[in-house]
């Protein structure tokens, strides 16, 4: 009896706990009417960028899908054309698929990308019902036109940048400290690609200077 | 090649120098280079200017080494080994040397190497990363230059890549003796151009893509279509001509996208590939690939099922035996075909009692013969006679061991008859049997043959001083065949014998209505055949023809059944070179959907027919018998080709023969759209002034029988004999054997319209 008496105490400091928490600030949201910050450096959907005169950063350079620990990503490089140059340089990518079905979302892709081209976002809605949507080509990875940033390196007149180790270059022409407005997410992508600035050195005047 | 010695042959060793590398001591013959002599002990030595084809140039010298007693740091590749030589090829020292080169060669280098061809297999990026300093010191912008020069149809050079390790320009000036390509300028500013101005254009361009030890020349065909890590690699044997050279196909999503040379293959390539070999692959992946079987109804041409494809062909063959017993069939092809499926044609053909068979569809009479010799009997003769059209243009790769025998190793080089040998190194071109004796003198030497098959008027009696050679004399004979496997077809029953016909009279019986059935097999005698009127008369006469090809052909037209085969990347097997060797080939991408090999067709016709062919197991050991054996002298049907003077101002027509000519495999591939040969005329400059025609001008040529062909361009070259016109053969748009068999033909200056 006296022992079943020593229970009930037990019972009341387990149950405090309990209810202790209903008086807190409840941590679910009621998604998706209500959505979460994410973590800054969150790796989701993949977008593929543009500079600001709208061409296209890809080159077509493969180093993302020999980078890429699933093999997810497939690119096809072809020739630019003076006609319809797509690219700065000689190559662009005449075809970038991802399979986010088998993607991990480790971010390689992103480091191995000798010009910034590839990026993961922070969106992460990408539920459907067909297996081939997941597969995301150009048509869906490729931002609008209007939405390219930094200047492209400069480009002699037979079609090549003048300086090539510009092309390679390409990480300081984002303001990273402002974010950028690239995509029509920007506004989370202000907020959210702050990380970015982890990897960033300081130059004398207190702005970001070149990635290392 | 230091390595082949044997040490213990009592008289090499008298020649070997004792020498120690990296503290391991090696043997090798007197003369050796120290980079050769250290492959022996499987220590690589970085070269970008040496080639152990090409030889030294002590350009880059990247292959700096430390050799005892010598104050400064040494360059590998052209230094000569010595007794007693100690050789340290890593140390400190050494990779300094090494680093210090490299910074040099990155001064100006772009380092585009993500978008470079060669990134993944460059020798600059994998050096750089052994030895290279990993950062530059360069302060200055780098030199800037052209990054695209269009240096000719195939060829694209980036100059700023480029580190003058010539190379290009030694493969050039070397291998294929055309010095066309030199360096230009000097110093910063050297640039890799052709020696003329004009365009790099050679039928050996690919190899100073694979030779360019960096991503300054690349193919116009493979840039930017892929990286070298995502190719799935296999190596097979060549089938667009009867040298059969080793070579390496890339293939990547079931497209073949290039093939490669193999270092390795000494006995057949050298490690050279001719540019129809290279270049020629775009035709697996056309659009216009026959899928399905073709059966014409009323004029027009009707998918069928293949299950009914093949029911109807086998019944046809019935009726046939049936009605007018085995003389009213026929079969006409082979050397396209691979060892197995030529086999088996001939054996479910024969096994119905079928003796109208032929490999044979253009000029040739015969081409599987006694003699075995090969490319390196060839290259070590003393004297080499070609007679007929010329090797470089039937056998291309076995031309460059005509040029390495003469230019190297001092053989001599005479053609005999129409044509000359054209090979870049000097030769005695005769036409009469004094000449020819006289030009072969009283001590030949070994002596070498080359004849493209094609008896021609006048031949025995021209080549009657063979006959008054040395007792002693050692003659290779090789005859060039017309197809590719020509020489196994041949061996392996595709040959008319006893009372069987041949393609020629084959096409006359047809045309007489002797003949009810007709398979041609993988060839195109309408395009080949020497008298194309017979050929499209015998077709038409034909009450069932049946056609495998890939394409819809210039034959294929004419048939009442096609059917859709695959290509000799899409199946494995065997070849016969023309040294009579049984090579592999190895498929390396799957045909398209609902296309089939000739050798399955022939086994499913074969089940139709009742026919019992040999097990897949027993037919390799059936091939290599029967192309070992040599054939038994035999009366062959043959053609010759009249060399009599034509009538009344008229021209004598000789056949010209190009690479880049032919209606199948070449004129479905639309990428090298640009290398398809231009039909011209060559004349000799007397016939050149008769008729008031000057080099490149347009002439139209018409025929005796009526027919003209037009737009072809002059050419005025002295070797071609007066009173006649040399035109090129197995052009589609305008087709020799239109003009028919020994046509008399006037040029018509085409007038030049305003």
């Amino acid at each position: 009896m006296r022992k079943n008496l020593f229970n009930v105490g037990a019972l009341v400091r387990g149950m405090s706990t309990t209810f202790s928490y209903m008086f807190k600030k409840k941590p679910t949201v009621e998604y998706p009417s209500v959505k979460k910050q994410h973590a800054p450096r969150f790796h989701g959907l993949h977008e593929l960028r543009r500079y600001a005169d709208g061409k296209e950063r890809c080159i077509g350079c493969e180093l993302c899908a020999i980078a890429c620990p699933a093999n997810a990503i497939t690119v096809i490089g072809a020739e630019n054309s003076p006609e319809d140059r797509r690219s700065p340089g000689e190559r662009f990518a005449a075809r970038y698929e991802i399979d986010e079905l088998r993607c991990i979302f480790c971010g390689l892709c992103e480091e191995a990308c000798p010009t910034d081209a590839i990026v993961l976002t922070p969106r992460f809605e990408m539920a459907d019902y067909r297996r081939g949507a997941f597969v995301y080509a150009k048509d869906r990875l490729l931002v609008p036109p209007e939405a390219g940033v930094g200047t492209p390196p400069d480009e002699r007149p037979n079609g090549i940048p003048a300086d090539l180790g510009g092309v390679f270059r390409a990480k300081d022409t984002v303001d990273i400290a402002e974010g950028y407005d690239a995509t029509h997410r920007g506004h989370i992508l202000k907020t959210q690609r702050r990380g970015l600035t982890l990897r960033q050195a300081k130059g004398d005047d207190g702005r970001p200077g070149e990635i290392e | 090649m230091s390595a082949a010695v044997p040490q213990t042959d009592p008289a090499s060793h008298a020649e070997l120098v004792t020498l120690s590398i990296d503290g391991v001591e090696v043997r090798v013959p007197k003369g050796t280079l120290l980079v050769e002599a250290a492959k022996t002990i499987h220590t690589d030595i970085p070269v970008y200017c040496y080639h152990e084809k090409l030889g030294p140039a002590g350009l880059c010298r990247i292959c700096l080494v430390e050799i005892d007693g010598m104050p400064k740091l040494q360059i590998a590749c052209n230094t000569v080994v010595a007794d007693g030589m100690k050789v340290h090829t890593r140390n400190p020292r050494v990779d300094d040397g090494r680093r210090a080169i490299l910074e040099f060669f990155l001064l100006n280098h772009p380092l585009d190497c993500p978008i470079c061809d060669k990134g993944g297999e460059c020798d600059l990026q994998d050096y750089a990363m052994a030895w290279g300093s990993g950062s530059s010191r360069m302060i200055d912008p780098k030199t800037s230059k052209p990054k695209a020069v269009d240096l000719g149809p195939t060829i694209v050079l980036d100059e700023e890549r480029c580190i003058v390790c010539q190379r290009c320009v030694r493969f050039d000036q070397i291998i294929t003796r055309e010095e066309s390509l030199r360096t230009e300028d000097r110093a910063v500013q050297t640039i890799i151009a052709t020696a003329t101005g004009k365009p790099y254009v050679s039928d050996f361009t690919g190899n100073v893509t694979e030779l360019c030890p960096v991503g300054a020349l690349t193919s116009k065909t493979y840039r930017f279509r892929s990286r070298p890590w995502d190719n799935h690699r296999t190596t097979t044997s060549c089938t667009q001509c009867s040298v059969g050279c080793r070579m390496h196909v890339d293939e990547r999503g079931n497209t073949v996208l290039r093939t490669m040379s193999v270092p390795e293959d000494d006995a057949l390539s050298d490690s050279w590939l001719c540019d129809r070999g290279r270049y020629n692959v775009g035709f697996v992946n056309d659009e216009r690939r026959l899928t399905m079987p073709l059966l014409k109804q009323d004029g027009a041409w009707v998918q069928i099922d293949w299950a009914d494809a093949l029911d109807l062909w086998a019944e046809k063959i019935k009726a046939a035996l049936a009605a007018g017993g085995p003389e009213r069939i026929g079969a006409i092809g082979g050397g396209r075909l691979l060892n197995e499926e030529a086999l088996l044609a001939a054996h479910l053909h024969r096994a119905l009692g079928v003796e109208n068979l032929d490999h044979r569809i253009g000029t040739q009479t015969l081409v599987h013969h006694g003699s075995f010799a090969n490319h390196v009997d060839l290259e070590n003769a003393n004297t080499i006679i070609t007679l007929g059209r010329p090797p470089s243009q039937l056998a291309p790769v076995l031309d460059l061991r005509i040029r390495k025998a003469v230019s190297r190793n001092g053989a001599r080089l005479i053609s005999a008859g129409d044509y000359a040998a054209d090979s870049f190194v000097p030769e005695t071109h005769v036409t009469t049997p004094a000449g020819l004796k006289d030009a072969i003198g009283a001590n030949p030497g070994r002596v070498a043959m080359i004849w493209d098959g094609v008896f021609f008027e006048g031949g025995p009696e021209l080549t009657a001083a063979m006959h008054d050679l040395p007792a002693a004399t050692r003659v290779d004979r090789y005859v060039l065949p017309e197809t590719p496997n020509g020489r196994g077809a041949e061996a392996l029953g595709m040959i008319p014998r006893g009372a069987g016909l041949g393609t020629g009279a084959m096409f006359a019986a047809a045309r007489d209505g002797k003949l009810d059935v007709l398979s041609i097999l993988g060839a195109n005698p309408v395009l080949r055949y020497p008298d194309r009127a017979l050929a499209e008369d015998g077709l038409r006469a034909t009450p069932f023809v049946v056609v495998t090809d890939l394409f819809l052909t210039e034959t294929a037209e004419f048939a009442n059944l096609v059917l859709p085969v695959c290509s000799a990347f899409e199946k494995s097997g065997t070849t016969t070179d023309l040294a009579g060797d049984v090579l592999p080939v190895v498929g390396s991408v799957r045909p398209p959907d609902g296309v089939l090999a000739d050798g399955d067709l022939l086994v499913e016709l074969a089940e139709r027919l009742g026919v019992t062919l040999p097990m897949p197991d027993e037919l390799e050991a059936k091939v290599r018998e029967l192309v070992k054996t040599p054939p038994a002298d035999g009366a062959v049907p043959a053609y010759v080709r009249a060399t009599a003077a034509a009538p009344g101002g008229a021209l004598r027509v000789i056949a010209d023969a190009a690479i880049f000519t032919g209606g199948g495999t070449l004129a479905f591939d639309t990428a090298i759209r640009e290398l398809h040969a231009r039909p011209h005329a060559r004349i000799n400059p007397a016939t050149a002034r008769a008729l008031a025609l000057a080099d490149g001008d347009p002439v139209n040529v018409a025929g005796d029988n009526g027919t003209t062909l037009y737009d072809l361009v002059v050419r005025v070259d002295e070797r071609v004999a007066e009173g006649a016109v040399a035109l090129l053969d197995g052009v589609v748009r305008a087709p020799l054997n239109a003009l028919g068999r020994a046509p008399a033909v006037r040029l018509e200056k085409v007038p030049v319209t305003a």
